[in-house]
C-alpha cells in the first residue's frame, strides 16, 4: 500500500515514543549513514554501484552494530528503514546489548513489553523458543538435524515421523513440537519466564522460527490483531561476548497503535511575549505546551 | 477459522478434503468470493496468491507447493495433500532439444520466475526469463521464447503444442498452508484440523 504522509507523521510519532523508552532504560541511539561500502558480514540492504565500488543502502542496523561495537559492552538502539534489495523497505526499531552476561535475555524482553505499551498496546504475546532445546533433542541423532530443523521452520512432523528413528524420539520431538505452555522443565526458560513474569510471555517450543545467527534464546512478539509477527529477537555472539536484542516492526505496531498523547497545556498567543515566555517554563519542566494561534 | 481455497484445478480436492475432515465447507456462490459456515469464512482467490493471503491474516489455505515455493510465502506447511500432484518441468520444441547445462543465452518463458532463476543459477546456466501469466506454451510456438518452464500433468498439453519435456525441476502436490500467528492465537482449532486431514489421508483419501 503506498504511504501517505499522515502513515509517516504517525511512524515518527511511534518511533519517538520507543525512543523515550529506550532511552529510560539506558539505551543509546546510534544513527548510522544510509549509504555503507559493501561487506560481506552486513547483511541485508540493497546494493548500489557507485564509483566503481559497490555499497549497500540502508543495511540491516544489528549486523553494521556488530561490527562497529565488537571491543565494547554497551547498549544501544536504533530506528531506522531497513531495504533488503529492493527500494521499498521495513521500519524497524530495536535495541542490542552486547557484553553482558550470558542470561541476559531477561532485559530486552522487559524493554519490548515496556516498549509495546507505552504505545497503548496492550494486547500482545511473546512466545520464546530455544535451540538448544533442539539441539540437546537431537544430539543422538546429529545426522538428521537438518531435517528436524526444516520441519520445525514448515511446523511439518512427517519429514521426522519419516526418520529410520527410535519411536521414543520421535514421541519426544512430537512433545517439543507442541509444546506451548508456561512450565517446560527447561531450567534456562523457566527462569526466564519467572523472571519476566508477566502472563502474556509463553514458552513456545514448535512454532518460534530458529533463525541461524541466534545462539539459543528466541522470541517473536505478535498481536492477534495482526497476521504476521510484530517483532522478534533473542540471544546471539559478538565474536566471543554474548549479545542480545530485539526489533519491532514499525509499520506492524502502526495498526495497532492507538495514538494517545498526553494532555498540552495551551497558551494563547494574544500577547505573544508573555505566551512564550511561559511557554519556555513549562517545557524546561518537561510540560508539553501548545502556543494557539 | 478463515479458509482460502484456490480457484482451479484444486479447488474440487480441497473442498473434498475439508468436507471428509469433518468441515462442510461450501464454495461460494456464483459471484460471491465470500461463503460464512459454521462461523467459518471461506474465500475463493487466484492459486497464486493463496500463500499471499494466509501470510498477511488469512488463518489456513491450500495452495499448490508449486506456488509456496514461487512466493517464498512466509506460512507453516504442516501438510502436504494427496491430491494436485502433477510436476514442474522444463520443455522445449521436438526439433530444439538441448540439455539444461546447454542453455546459456536462451530465453525461457514462465509464470514461475524465481523458481526458474534459482534453477538455472544452481546449474551455473545464464538464461534471460520471459515472465508470462497464463498459456506458456504458446511462447516458444511463436518464437518469442526457446523454452517454458511450466506445471505438467500428462503431457497432452505440451504434445499437442509440439514441446517435449526435457527435465523435471519440482514435484509439485497441493499443501495445507497456516497462518504463523494463527498458530499460536487458534492452537488447538489449528492442530485440530490437522489432526483430522492427517487421518483423512491415513485411511486414504
Amino acid at each position: 500500500m503506498r504511504r501517505s504522509i499522515e502513515d509517516y507523521l504517525r511512524l515518527a510519532e511511534i518511533g519517538n515514543r520507543l525512543r523515550g523508552v529506550f532511552e529510560l532504560w539506558g539505551y543509546r541511539e546510534v544513527t548510522f549513514p544510509a549509504i555503507e561500502e559493501y561487506s560481506p558480514e552486513i547483511r541485508k540492504g540493497t546494493k548500489l554501484a557507485y564509483d566503481n565500488r559497490f555499497h549497500l543502502i540502508n543495511p540491516d542496523p544489528t549486523s553494521r552494530i556488530m561490527r562497529a561495537f565488537s571491543d565494547e559492552s554497551i547498549r544501544l538502539f536504533y530506528i531506522t528503514e531497513v531495504l533488503n534489495g529492493s527500494t521499498r523497505g521495513e521500519w524497524q526499531a530495536g535495541i542490542e546489548m552486547i557484553g553482558f552476561p550470558e542470561g541476559s535475555l531477561v532485559e530486552p524482553i522487559v524493554v519490548a513489553i515496556t516498549a509495546l505499551e507505552a504505545l497503548g498496546v496492550d494486547e500482545f504475546y511473546i512466545d520464546i523458543g530455544s535451540l538448544e532445546v533442539w539441539r540437546r533433542a537431537t544430539e543422538e541423532i546429529k545426522e538428521f538435524r537438518d531435517v528436524v530443523f526444516s520441519a520445525l521452520i514448515k511446523r511439518n512432523f512427517e519429514p521426522i515421523d519419516r526418520l529410520p528413528i527410535p519411536e521414543e524420539k520421535k514421541e519426544e520431538l512430537w512433545r517439543l513440537f507442541n509444546f506451548r505452555g508456561r512450565k517446560s522443565g527447561f531450567e534456562k526458560l523457566d527462569l526466564l519466564l519467572e523472571i519476566v513474569d508477566d502472563e502474556r510471555v509463553f514458552i513456545d517450543l514448535g512454532t518460534v522460527r530458529p533463525l541461524p545467527y541466534y545462539t539459543d534464546i528466541i522470541f517473536e512478539i505478535y498481536s492477534p490483531k495482526v497476521g504476521k509477527p510484530i517483532g522478534g529477537g533473542g540471544e546471539y555472539s559478538v565474536g566471543e561476548k554474548p549479545a542480545a536484542g530485539f526489533y519491532l516492526d514499525m509499520v506492524a505496531l502502526s495498526r495497532l497503535y492507538t495514538g494517545k498523547t498526553r494532555g498540552r497545556t495551551r497558551l494563547s498567543s494574544k500577547d505573544p511575549v508573555s505566551a512564550y515566555r511561559e511557554a519556555k517554563r513549562l517545557v524546561k519542566l518537561g510540560i508539553p505546551v501548545e502556543v494557539e494561534r | 477459522m478463515r479458509f482460502v481455497l484456490p480457484k482451479g484445478r484444486l479447488l474440487k480436492g480441497s473442498l473434498e478434503v475439508l468436507r471428509k475432515a469433518g468441515y462442510d465447507v461450501q464454495k461460494p456462490g456464483k459471484r460471491r468470493l465470500i461463503e460464512r459456515f459454521n462461523g467459518n469464512e471461506v474465500l475463493v482467490a487466484r492459486a497464486f496468491d493463496v500463500p499471499v493471503y494466509v501470510e498477511h491474516g488469512v488463518d489456513l489455505g491450500i495452495s499448490g507447493s508449486d506456488v509456496v515455493e514461487e512466493r517464498k510465502s512466509d506460512v507453516f506447511v504442516p501438510l502436504e495433500l494427496p491430491f494436485g500432484k502433477c510436476r514442474l518441468s522444463l520443455a522445449m520444441p521436438r526439433e530444439r532439444v538441448v540439455s539444461p547445462e546447454e542453455m546459456d543465452g536462451y530465453r525461457v518463458a514462465t509464470k514461475y520466475e524465481r523458481i526458474t532463476r534459482e534453477y538455472f543459477s544452481r546449474l551455473g546456466v545464464d538464461v534471460e526469463i520471459l515472465k508470462l501469466s497464463g498459456s506458456v506454451e504458446l511462447a516458444p510456438k511463436v518464437g518469442i521464447a526457446d523454452a517454458i518452464v511450466d506445471i505438467v500433468e500428462t503431457g497432452e498439453t505440451l504434445r499437442a503444442n509440439g514441446l517435449v519435456e526435457v527435465e523435471k525441476v519440482m514435484d509439485v502436490s497441493a499443501q495445507l498452508l497456516v497462518n504463523r500467528i494463527s498458530q499460536k492465537t487458534k492452537f488447538e482449532e489449528i492442530n485440530e484440523l490437522v489432526f483430522s486431514i492427517k487421518e483423512v489421508i491415513k485411511d486414504g483419501f
